[in-house]
């Protein structure tokens, strides 16, 4: 569980704060997607969450985030590498090795994973992320989705209870986009990883998200069941997120009194909003 | 096949050696290279290595780097030549230039030495995975694995770099800067400034390599954290034994 209370942060040499009073609890097994315009503060959120921050970018640093009870400020990166396994947004900077296989063995070799268990870990994280046939492959020949299941194989591979993750689907096509969030349901569902996810997409958090955090200018303006948050679109524009057509839809409906039921966040969900209403 | 220093798979004799044998033979080359005065010897290497790169199966590669190292070696050769001023003219130029004997054969062993010592090393990193590498360096050689990570850190982020040059070159290029001019000083003046962004992105890359090395444990890494073993076997000990040949008949190359 990550437990944020009364965060602020501002980067050292920076003029405003870049995380303004936080707080937000992630519950195990959760899937909570975080979106906002840029310089919102998200992935300051998501570096104040794995211990990048305080220990790598300093800053003045006020409030606290326990990550399944240990404190951020008191624990380096590497003491809550095993519990939350972070895919950083320039997945490509984030390879160490060249070939596929040593990248995965990066991270478990160096918690010194017992030599019995590695083998069976590498395989079972490449078959959940769909790439045991790239297992020789050099990754500079990847393609950009080829590369990001890579990136999230080598952080499950190290069996976090938590993954956080800025911006998955940055550099991907809508299929890829999609496979990705794919994925992390079944993580989520299936093995019970608690999922932080950045994401610009809205319609991918309305469709694969629980919930739904929404941030502008280092604040959480917005968070609880996507659903919840949902009702509250205008809020959502001024932050400068756009919502999904169906929501703006069910929004002018209601507006125009013809609709009061849950906002629908898919296309089968407005179809029966419109059905409704068709009678 | 990948770029200059990627890795290219293979299950090859040449694979399937110890990485410590494989980085041993290509310095054991290019001792050979440089303890020898015999361009035949010098020459022979160079087939040496071209032969075993066909036998990795990366014979275009080591090929497209021969090429390369030519260019570059004429280019020297033609510079160093008329440096050497000991020796019989064998041609003369206007303003007190000539050419000797030794110019030419100093010249000759230079390009040959660059050559042949260029090559075993570059062709050995491309059939070495870094991983394998650097668990070697921190394993049997004792190195502290952050060194061992550091240096091969720096050789995996050269093609990566070499990448980021030709994107920045390509961007400028499509903005109407002609990187083709024949004018060789012109084109160092166009290269020159690209410089800034390589190293802006360079220490960016950097940086976020780091920092996902520190979130997957860097620091916890332990000297036999190593999950693959290397054990010595008879090939192995076959060409370390080939590796002394090859500088014993360096130094004392009769021809």
């Amino acid at each position: 569980m990550i437990r944020i209370s009364g965060l602020s942060f501002k980067y050292e040499g920076g003029r405003d704060d870049a995380l303004k009073n936080i707080d937000m609890t992630v519950c195990k097994g959760d899937f909570l997607g975080v979106i906002g315009s840029s310089g919102a503060g998200k992935t300051t959120l998501l570096h104040a969450i794995n211990g990048i921050i305080p220990h790598h970018f300093h800053g003045d640093y006020y409030g606290s985030v326990k990550v399944n009870g240990l404190d951020t400020v008191d624990n380096k990166p590497e003491d809550l590498a095993g519990r939350v396994g972070s895919v950083r947004q320039d997945f490509e900077s984030q390879m160490v090795s060249s070939v596929v296989e040593d990248e995965i063995l990066f991270g478990l070799e160096n918690f010194s994973v017992p030599r019995n268990t590695i083998e069976k870990r590498l395989t079972d994280a490449l078959e959940k992320t769909g790439i045991k046939n790239l297992r020789e492959r050099n990754i500079a020949t990847l393609s950009g989705g080829q590369k990001q299941k890579v990136a999230i194989s080598a952080i499950i591979a190290l069996m976090p209870d938590i993954l956080i993750l800025d911006e998955p689907t940055g550099e991907l096509d809508p299929q890829s986009s999609r496979q990705i969030f794919q994925l992390l349901r079944e993580l989520n569902e299936n093995h019970g990883i608690t999922i932080v996810v950045v994401e610009q997409k809205i319609m991918l958090l309305c469709e694969f998200a629980r919930k739904l955090a929404v941030m502008n200018c280092g604040r959480v303006i917005l968070q609880g069941r996507v659903s919840d948050v949902l009702k509250k679109s205008r809020d959502m524009e001024r932050a400068g997120v756009n919502c999904p057509r169906v929501v703006t839809l069910a929004d002018r409906l209601r507006d125009e009194g013809l609709y009061d039921g849950a906002i629908p966040v898919n296309i089968p969900e407005a179809e029966k909003m419109v059905r409704s209403i068709m009678g | 096949m990948g770029g200059f220093l990627d890795y290219s798979p293979g299950n090859s004799f040449l694979h399937r050696l110890n990485p410590i044998v494989k980085i041993f033979l290509s310095l054991m080359i290019c001792v050979s290279c440089f303890i020898t005065d015999s361009p035949f010897f010098c020459i022979a290497i160079i087939f040496l290595n071209i032969v075993m790169a066909a036998s990795a199966g990366i014979l275009p590669r080591a090929l497209a780097m021969l090429r390369t190292l030519i260019k570059f070696c004429t280019f020297l050769f033609l510079i160093q030549v008329f440096f050497i001023r000991d020796g019989t003219v064998l041609f003369s130029l206007p303003f007190d230039i000539y050419v000797t004997d030794k110019g030419v054969m100093f010249s000759l062993m230079m390009a040959f030495r660059l050559v042949g010592a260029t090559l075993p090393l570059a062709l050995m990193l491309s059939i070495t995975k870094m991983n394998d590498l650097s668990n070697v360096l921190v394993g049997t050689l004792g190195m502290p694995y952050k060194y061992a990570f550091s240096l091969t850190t720096a050789i995996r982020f050269i093609p990566v770099f070499t990448a980021e040059m030709a994107g920045i070159m390509e961007a400028q290029t499509a903005r109407g800067v002609a990187f083709d001019t024949k004018n060789i000083f012109r084109k160092i003046g166009l290269i020159f400034p690209l410089c800034v962004p390589l190293l802006i992105t360079s220490v960016r890359k950097i940086e976020g390599a780091a920092i996902s090395a520190e979130l997957r444990g860097f620091n916890c890494r332990k000297r036999d954290s190593g999950y693959k073993s290397y054990p010595f076997r008879a090939a192995d000990i076959g060409i370390i034994l080939f590796a002394f040949a090859l500088a014993a008949a360096g130094a004392f190359s009769p021809f």
